[in-house]
């Protein structure tokens, strides 16, 4: 088998996406995909930032029809995708009409059009190809690449349904609230649905309403897929649901507590998938069953020294592991946590070095440091970082940090102070950052 | 110069943003016609949630990103004690 077909089992008039306006039928999504496919310049690689799930597909599969390889930017901030446009000189944007990307070659889906008919064969995409780049945030503050071949894609998606027993006859319809842009996106709210022949709901709802209405505009069985954020929101609002058939979190571990809160209020099962962007999808578990991770099958964690790698039949080499696990006899693992340099806010992971390197290249900034502080009981744990920079203010500073990062790592709060504790040999202690952050805020809240 | 707010409501969500998101700005010199998001207090999507619950929760008002109004509703202090105002239910 050198090739696997774009999309599963459909029929010609079934459902293959829920837009806003309406359904569209697998006949559609190929009309669709036909149609850009021959309209799309022809160029190497494609930044995708259409902001419809299904729009997204669209423009996902005419660009591996014409052999062009998708770019998933770590996030949309401006700078980040200059700098893989740069990389990819020859690449182009193909983005809403509304949010053109100031100096990319910005392409704009038109809306769909006439209906070709069902082709004899639906197209094949080499299992070898590359189908999709997704980026990570490196300590240096170059986006590494991770490139994903079309049969890695679709082996995760059918090991993945294959674990949670989904079935083409289920006619389930997969709503998430996770972007398709993001690795667990584009695995779950994307090819776990085209490979299994399910309905995708185009939308990304935000807020617990907006999950709720999503949810109720599709029929037969509804699979959420989420993060802990959204579930803690709609489990705290106690927004009424239609019956779901199942639920699937990643992005962040999920609090055994929030998972059982989550099964007695959706009435359903609360899955979770446990991955990363080099790797994808490696494992799942029912979280209220305990911490121990399932690997997927096909899936194998072995030791090399002091760390672990997943192999796989479609990882062309093994992948370090970057959390630090212990793996059973069998073949199970427990998480403790991530490495130390990475951190993990909302589902996306940053080097604090990279951080650290990008407040250093604003002008004014002598030193500088972010930090993690302790849990607390928000939703999210935010970042703080300490600046050293005369003459600067908080807002300069931060409006520097908006050009260059992700806004969900922009401290909060960005403290200005006269020096960082170093210590002697130039370190930064941890409980040395977390005084001075304390100190800081309470001469705030005098002041206030 | 910093416009002052034109309700108590606009005063009580001030320090409801403030609170919530846990700024460290005084909520009496946020502008109330000034962008919450990006270039205004730089709030984010995971913020809007947040904010989302708490006026929720405190008002009875459940925001929708399907309103057609959204962006315009979250574009302000004052829109979003306009738009609180009109569909409060507590």
């Amino acid at each position: 088998m050198h090739d696997v077909p774009l999309i599963g089992p459909y029929n010609p008039d079934g459902v293959l996406a829920w837009e806003t306006d309406g359904p569209r039928t697998a006949r559609q999504f190929l009309s669709d995909v036909s149609r850009l496919a021959d309209s799309v310049p022809d160029r190497p690689a494609v930044l995708n930032l259409l902001s419809s799930r299904y729009e997204f597909l669209v423009g996902f599969a005419a660009a591996m029809l014409r052999g062009q390889i998708t770019l998933l930017p770590q996030s949309r901030a401006p700078q980040t995708l200059r700098r893989i446009a740069g990389d990819y000189r020859e690449s182009y944007c193909l983005t809403n009409q509304d949010e053109p990307v100031e100096g990319i070659e910005s392409v704009f889906l038109r809306s769909h059009g006439s209906l070709a008919a069902w082709p004899t064969r639906i197209p094949h995409i080499p299992l070898d190809q590359v189908a999709a780049i997704a980026f990570t945030s490196g300590s240096t503050g170059q986006p590494m690449p991770n490139r994903k071949t079309w049969g890695a894609l679709t082996a995760v998606a059918r090991a993945t349904g294959a674990r949670l027993q989904l079935t083409t006859g289920d006619q389930a319809t997969v709503v998430a609230t996770v972007p398709h842009q993001h690795m667990f996106g584009l695995e779950a709210s994307v090819m776990l649905p085209i490979v299994h022949g399910l309905v995708m709901h185009a939308g990304r709802p935000l807020f617990p309403a907006d999950i709720r209405d999503a949810l109720a505009e599709v029929a037969g069985k509804r699979i959420l897929v989420t993060t802990p954020l959204h579930l803690r929101a709609c489990v705290t609002e106690g927004v009424r649901v239609p019956p779901l058939g199942l639920i699937l979190s990643a992005t962040a571990p999920l609090p055994q507590s929030l998972a059982q809160e989550a099964e007695r209020h959706f009435q359903t099962e609360v899955h979770e998938i446990f991955g990363f962007a080099e790797a994808g999808s490696v494992a799942e578990r029912r979280t209220i069953d305990g911490d121990r991770w399932r690997p997927l099958d096909g899936v194998r964690l072995a030791q090399d020294q002091a760390v672990w790698m997943v192999q796989t039949s479609y990882l062309p080499t093994p992948v370090r592991v970057p959390d630090r696990i212990t793996v059973d006899a069998d073949g199970q693992f427990v998480v403790h946590g991530r490495g130390v340099d990475q951190i993990n806010i909302a589902g996306h992971r940053v080097s604090l070095g990279d951080l650290n390197q990008k407040l250093l290249e604003i002008e004014g900034v002598q030193d500088g440091v972010f930090f993690l502080p302790d849990e607390g009981a928000d939703l999210v744990t935010r970042l703080i970082a300490c600046v050293v920079a005369p003459g600067k203010t908080v807002e300069e500073i931060q409006q520097a940090l908006r050009r260059r990062i992700d806004p969900v790592f922009l401290p909060r709060p960005l403290l200005l102070v006269p020096r960082l504790p170093r210590n002697d040999t130039g370190k930064l202690p941890r409980e040395a950052l977390l005084k001075l952050a304390e100190q800081q805020a309470e001469g705030l809240s005098h002041e206030a | 110069m910093t416009e002052s707010f034109a309700s108590s409501l606009e005063r009580d969500l001030a320090s409801l943003i403030v609170q919530t998101l846990k700024l460290k700005v005084d909520p009496a010199t946020i502008n109330p016609t000034q962008t919450l998001f990006g270039d205004g207090l730089g709030l984010d999507s995971i913020d809007a949630l947040e904010l989302s619950l708490a006026i929720s929760q405190t008002y009875g008002y459940q925001l929708k990103s399907s309103d057609p109004e959204i962006k315009a509703i979250f574009s302000s202090l004052r829109a979003l004690s306009n738009a609180i105002e009109k569909n409060r239910t507590k």
